[in-house]
């Protein structure tokens, strides 16, 4: 059988590489590749990740420079063919800097670093998570500044009408309001998906939330559903 | 050939920064100063020729600016 490969590409300033590393070698069994973005030619790959971080110092906007870099080129050429990418925090705002995923994460309307557990309502099941259904709460840590979800109305009825948005967050009990929104994103956005569905921005981190000593374990089916994707 | 670029928030845009900004100079007693947005400006020396001008617009729409949230102006300076 031919080894999986999942990819994590580092940037300069990543450094939540290394506990994606960690749960993904936990939770699905497999050592990551890592790839240094400089890295022309990525051959093959199962499943791309975009860890969190500050990639380039967030220099100009936060996730801009490495939309340039040399392994984004590959993996955008990789998504178009249906390579499933997942970015996470500064991932996240990285892909929406390169334009696969809609919208812009600015900063936090409360001008806080929001550093805390919170919970997030699964608004959509899709093929990528398959262990989270639709309705689904959980819980996972945040730890940014700027992941204030923005686009205009057209691209959010958008979003809205074609089951784009996959994580909202919510209260223990799934309500969703502005008690419980912690940077302002519109619809309590925290994670959306392109129109194709391959191509998945969460601003929490599930790989923050898979061991005993975290506040959560939510995170083991985050990452044990991608087995199925591969 | 030097063009300056000039970078601001789309009118709806919240900037927590400017907001801060503008709460100080109400504490300071700046009464009549009614509202200030902040923006950002890069200063671009080219080389001269037909498509310069294409040249800056091309790179502020791919990278200096993001169009959802900001807009650009571009001014030449010699």
């Amino acid at each position: 059988m031919p080894k999986n490969i999942i990819g994590i590409i580092i940037f300069p300033g990543s450094n939540c590489d290394r506990d994606l590393s960690v749960a993904i070698k936990k939770c699905m069994g497999i050592n990551p590749t890592h790839i240094w973005h400089n890295t022309a030619h990525i051959k093959k790959a199962d499943i791309i990740f975009l860890p969190g971080g500050f990639s380039y110092g967030d220099y100009l906007r936060a996730g801009t420079i490495a939309t340039k870099s040399p392994a984004i080129k590959e993996l955008i050429r990789l998504s178009k063919k249906g390579t499933p990418v997942i970015g996470i925090c500064n991932g996240f705002q990285i892909l929406t800097e390169c334009k696969l995923l809609d919208g812009a994460l600015i900063k936090n309307d409360n001008q806080l670093f929001q550093c805390k557990n919170v919970f997030l309502r699964v608004e959509n099941k899709i093929n990528l998570v398959p262990k989270l259904e639709k309705n689904k709460i959980i819980n996972f840590p945040i730890a940014h500044s700027q992941g204030n979800f923005f686009s205009d109305k057209d691209t959010l009825k958008s979003l809205e009408d074609n089951n784009q948005i996959v994580f909202r967050y919510s209260s223990r009990k799934g309500r969703i309001n502005s008690d419980n929104n912690p940077n302002g994103s519109l619809l309590n956005i925290a994670g959306i998906v392109n129109k194709k569905k391959n191509i998945l921005g969460i601003m929490p981190h599930p790989e923050r939330a898979i061991d005993s000593f975290s506040n959560s374990k939510d995170g083991i089916s985050f990452f044990e559903g991608l087995k199925a994707i591969i | 050939m030097k063009f300056r670029v000039y970078i601001n928030f789309k009118p709806g845009i919240l900037d927590p920064e400017a907001e801060a900004i503008k709460k100080t100079i109400s504490n300071m007693g700046y009464k009549k100063i009614t509202n200030l947005r902040k923006g950002k400006f890069f200063d671009i020396e080219i080389t001269q020729s037909k498509d310069s001008l294409k040249e800056i617009e091309d790179l502020s729409k791919e990278l200096l600016s993001n169009p959802i949230i900001e807009n650009f102006k571009i001014e030449k300076k010699e």
